[in-house]
């Protein structure tokens, strides 16, 4: 696989965070590691996001319905089966997203083509739909959700410390960010880009569109799951809220923020508006949200690409500045 | 040897007969030109052979397979390939991987995953792009080529894909005289690996290049012959000829 780009300076990233975490556990206090453990995970779900629709075309509003489903199944394992085993909690986890993508990817994309409008909206309804059964099912805890998770362990080990559950975090989220990498470095990424660019076109060189749209939904809903289990294990606690719309379109503002079709940008907009959202919630809960609003009209307005197109917004710049400059005035035609 | 067979072709929209009972064959390595005037229903016709649209009633038969009913999926893995009227090529990806992707259509989806086929088909790539003219635009986003490059591009991705029949929907529009002789000269090399429809408003184009024409007028075949038949058909005149 050729790691290059982008690519590269994500796993520089990756690397930096590991080799500075020891110092920020040494100055650092438990909230800064409470927050780098958070975005790790949350970064599962963008990487979800960015796979399905920044890859393949499938514009799902709903992604967090599989984080819940993750969170969820990893809170009942862990909390009524007595299983705290890491690795055992996750495959659960990951497995329940797997068989629920699995049934609504086939639903959605087995027989005709369907737009993203589509997509978006039955995940949308998706999304408010499995927020509204949680929110109401006792077996689950209904409105107060699942408290109490124990933590988890790995090989007998009890993961009860900030630092420790972070490196879980982190070592989950390395194992996936490369498995994404691999994938959309491979033949199979430039046949996803394929879909997401003319699906039309792919059908008729003779790519079953429906089975790899089918396959990425499915493996994007077992990648958010599992970061849904990670949730649960690392917080705590599960709501009905990580099932709901507001999760699934902050992970949407995350990548259209950072820059859909980049795994980069959307993990930089997760990290730099996860920083900010504790503290500017806190001091100034009226004025955040519309700042988040209005920063993302900004953003679609002048940089449709998200964050990552700022260079190439001003090389083009700097270039167009420079050709007015250097244009000989022809006098004869003024 | 008769490589499609399609007999009684009809397909209608609500009250409209966009092809009405219309027949047609393809030899292999024949050149087959399909003209008509604007609203014949040539297009129809075309989207009903390659399956973008399905028939109301009639057959269509590849190598003698029953493709009538079939997805464009299984028709193109059944050996038909097409070339669209505005070129539909990847434009952010290179000319190699809009060529890689033809290519690797029908690679496994473990083969895929595990990019096993990225380089079995770096033979036929540099073939293809010699073919075609596109050796110094290997690394080129196939978005930036020009009108005619881009073209000839989804060209070659058809021919990637070692069709049997190859349909061609106006593969010259827009193209410059120069553009256009070498369009012609590429589907002279294609015609020795397979048989080809095309669809053209080009006349002199179309009289070059095929060995017969077929005339769509409201929806039916009304000439058949080759070039200098359809030139003497005073029925083609009359309806096709005299509009242009």
């Amino acid at each position: 696989m050729v790691i290059k780009g982008r690519n590269a300076a994500a796993i520089a990233i990756i690397v930096a965070i590991a080799a500075a975490s020891p110092f920020i556990f040494i100055f650092g206090n438990d909230y800064i590691t409470g927050t780098l453990t958070r975005i790790l995970i949350l970064g599962l779900l963008v990487l979800s996001v960015e796979l399905a629709w920044g890859q393949t075309g499938m514009f799902t509003l709903g992604q967090a319905v599989f984080f819940g489903v993750g969170a969820y199944s990893a809170a009942v394992v862990a909390k009524d089966y007595g299983i705290t085993d890491v690795i055992a909690i996750l495959s659960v986890a990951g497995f329940a997203g797997l068989i629920i993508g699995l049934l609504i990817g086939a639903f959605l994309f087995t027989g005709r083509r369907v737009s993203e409008l589509y997509v978006a909206l039955f995940t949308l309804a998706l999304a408010y739909a499995a927020q509204r059964l949680a929110t109401s099912w006792s077996a689950i805890g209904a409105a107060n959700g699942i408290p109490g998770i124990p933590f988890p362990t790995l090989f007998g080990l009890k993961l009860d410390s900030g630092p420790i559950l972070f490196y879980l975090a982190l070592v989950v989220f390395a194992i996936f960010f490369f498995i994404c990498l691999w994938v959309v470095n491979s033949q199979f990424g430039l046949t996803m880009n394929a879909i997401r660019d003319d699906e039309e076109r792919a059908e008729f060189f003779g790519y079953r569109r429906q089975t790899i749209q089918v396959l990425v939904f499915t493996g994007t809903a077992g990648l958010a799951a599992v970061g849904g289990g990670l949730f649960a294990i690392t917080e705590g606690f599960v709501s009905p809220s990580l099932l709901g719309i507001a999760l699934s379109t902050s992970a949407v503002l995350w990548v259209v923020l950072g820059g859909k079709g980049t795994f980069l940008g959307p993990l930089l907009a997760l990290a730099i508006l996860q920083i900010l959202d504790r503290r500017m919630q806190d001091a100034f809960p009226q004025f955040w949200p519309i700042a988040i609003g209005g920063l993302l009209l900004i953003t679609i307005v002048f940089l449709p690409k998200g964050i990552m197109s700022i260079p190439q917004v001003l090389r083009e710049r700097k270039s167009q500045r420079v050709l007015r400059h250097s244009a000989p005035i022809r006098e004869d035609i003024q | 040897m008769t490589l499609l067979v399609a007999t009684n072709i009809t397909k209608t929209f609500g009250p409209l007969v966009a092809v009405d009972d219309v027949s047609l064959t393809i030899d292999s390595n024949e050149v087959v030109g399909l003209i008509g005037p604007n609203g014949s229903g040539k297009s129809t016709l075309l989207h009903t052979l390659c399956g973008r649209t399905l028939p109301d009633s009639g057959s269509i038969k590849l190598n003698n397979r029953e493709i009538a009913r079939m997805s464009p999926i299984r028709r193109a893995r059944s050996g038909m390939a097409i070339k669209f009227q505005l070129a539909r090529i990847y434009g952010q990806k290179t000319v190699r991987e809009n060529l890689l992707l033809a290519l690797q259509a029908e690679t496994s989806l473990i083969g895929l995953l595990f990019s096993r086929t990225r380089h079995r088909f770096d033979s036929d790539i540099e073939v293809l792009l010699s073919d075609f003219g596109l050796e110094d635009f290997v690394n080129v986003k196939a978005g930036e080529l020009s009108h005619g490059a881009q073209q000839w591009l989804e060209i070659a991705m058809a021919m990637a894909r070692k069709p049997a029949l190859l349909l061609l929907d106006e593969p010259t529009a827009g193209m410059s005289p120069a553009e256009r002789q070498s369009t012609g000269e590429l589907i002279t090399i294609a015609a020795q690996k397979c048989g080809i429809l095309i669809v053209e408003h080009d006349l002199g184009f179309i009289r070059s290049m095929c060995d017969r024409i077929n005339v769509m007028h409201q929806g039916s075949i009304v000439a058949v012959g080759t070039p200098s038949e359809i030139e003497k058909d005073e029925r083609v005149k009359e309806v096709y000829l005299t509009r242009v």
